[in-house]
């Protein structure tokens, strides 16, 4: 009565094409490039917006967003929540690719900090 | 393959994986809250190893890479790769909610995510990397915390991550 995975899908995919049964499906090595792209684009768009490269020392402790972590995470996770719903847009997902890395990397730029706040001194741990 | 055997070597090569994961980015090394601290210096008076008790007291109080690899295997049974693949973004917003990094968290659900994909090419199913997680887990924080914070402590000794 109540599906609510299958529902899920069958709203977000827009009635047609429901589980990649769609005449237009790309290939897992297109959806691998896409990948690529995304990790590309959304770490060459960091650095072009000035987010470092690395964190500050030492790496394993640092809370500071940067071009490598967590920036291509975000971008890729993202992608795939749309290959999942088997929504690729055009050229075989790689449009898609670049618009979520560019906009990841605002993301990471601009709304990072609001969204996931450092812990403040009093409240974390006392080695931190 | 024998579901039993595969169960087997599947809760081995998750032990594995996010034991060393998480050993390498330092969960026994400090606590990274207060709670940690707490479970840590608990595990110590009860005779266990201190980089040990950090380390269970650090998986109870954020998801690492042992719920990474769950997190991951469970995705990849529903959605297959990117399925890993959300699990990894899932497990970062976790983790930044916890007042962790979660560099840990994110390279342990990727790694599963790989592990996984290559083992599919022998027989594995993601079915038995979850119930093999959730008997690695059992084998950490289950059956005797006081021997298990030893093993953990020889570990980190190795991996030069002793607290």
């Amino acid at each position: 009565m109540f599906d609510l995975m299958y529902n899920t899908i069958f709203f977000a995919s827009y009635g047609n094409n429901l589980y990649g049964l769609a005449n237009i499906t790309i290939s897992p090595f297109d959806a691998l490039f896409a990948y690529i792209v995304a990790i590309v684009v959304s770490i060459i768009v960091a650095l072009i917006l000035k987010i470092p490269l690395l964190p500050e020392k030492p790496y394993r402790y640092s809370f500071d967003v940067s071009a490598i972590y967590p920036t291509p995470i975000i971008a890729i996770g993202i992608f795939s929540i749309f290959l999942v719903l088997n929504y690729t847009f055009m050229y075989n997902g790689i449009v898609l690719a670049v618009i979520i890395g560019i906009l990841s990397a605002l993301f990471v730029k601009y709304l990072f900090d609001f969204v996931f706040p450092k812990p403040l001194d009093g409240d974390e741990g006392e080695d931190i | 393959m024998n579901e039993v055997i595969g169960i087997i070597i599947a809760a081995i090569l998750c032990w594995l994986n996010f034991v060393i994961v998480d050993t390498y980015f330092g969960l026994p090394e400090q606590p990274g809250v207060k709670g940690a601290r707490i479970i840590g210096e608990n595990v110590e008076k009860r005779g266990g190893d201190i980089a040990g008790g950090f380390f269970q007291g650090n998986i109870v109080c954020s998801p690492d890479a042992s719920a990474g690899t769950l997190i991951a295997s469970i995705g990849y049974m529903l959605l297959g790769i990117p399925g890993g693949i959300i699990a990894a973004l899932f497990v970062f917003i976790g983790n930044r909610l916890c007042a962790d990094p979660g560099y840990a968290g994110t390279v342990g659900s990727l790694t599963t995510t790989l592990i996984i994909f290559i083992c599919s090419f022998i027989g594995f199913t993601p079915e038995m990397f979850i119930v093999g997680m959730v008997i690695a887990i059992l084998t950490v924080q289950g059956l005797d915390h006081k021997r298990a914070s030893i093993v953990l402590g020889k570990i980190a000794e190795k991996f030069n991550r002793h607290a």
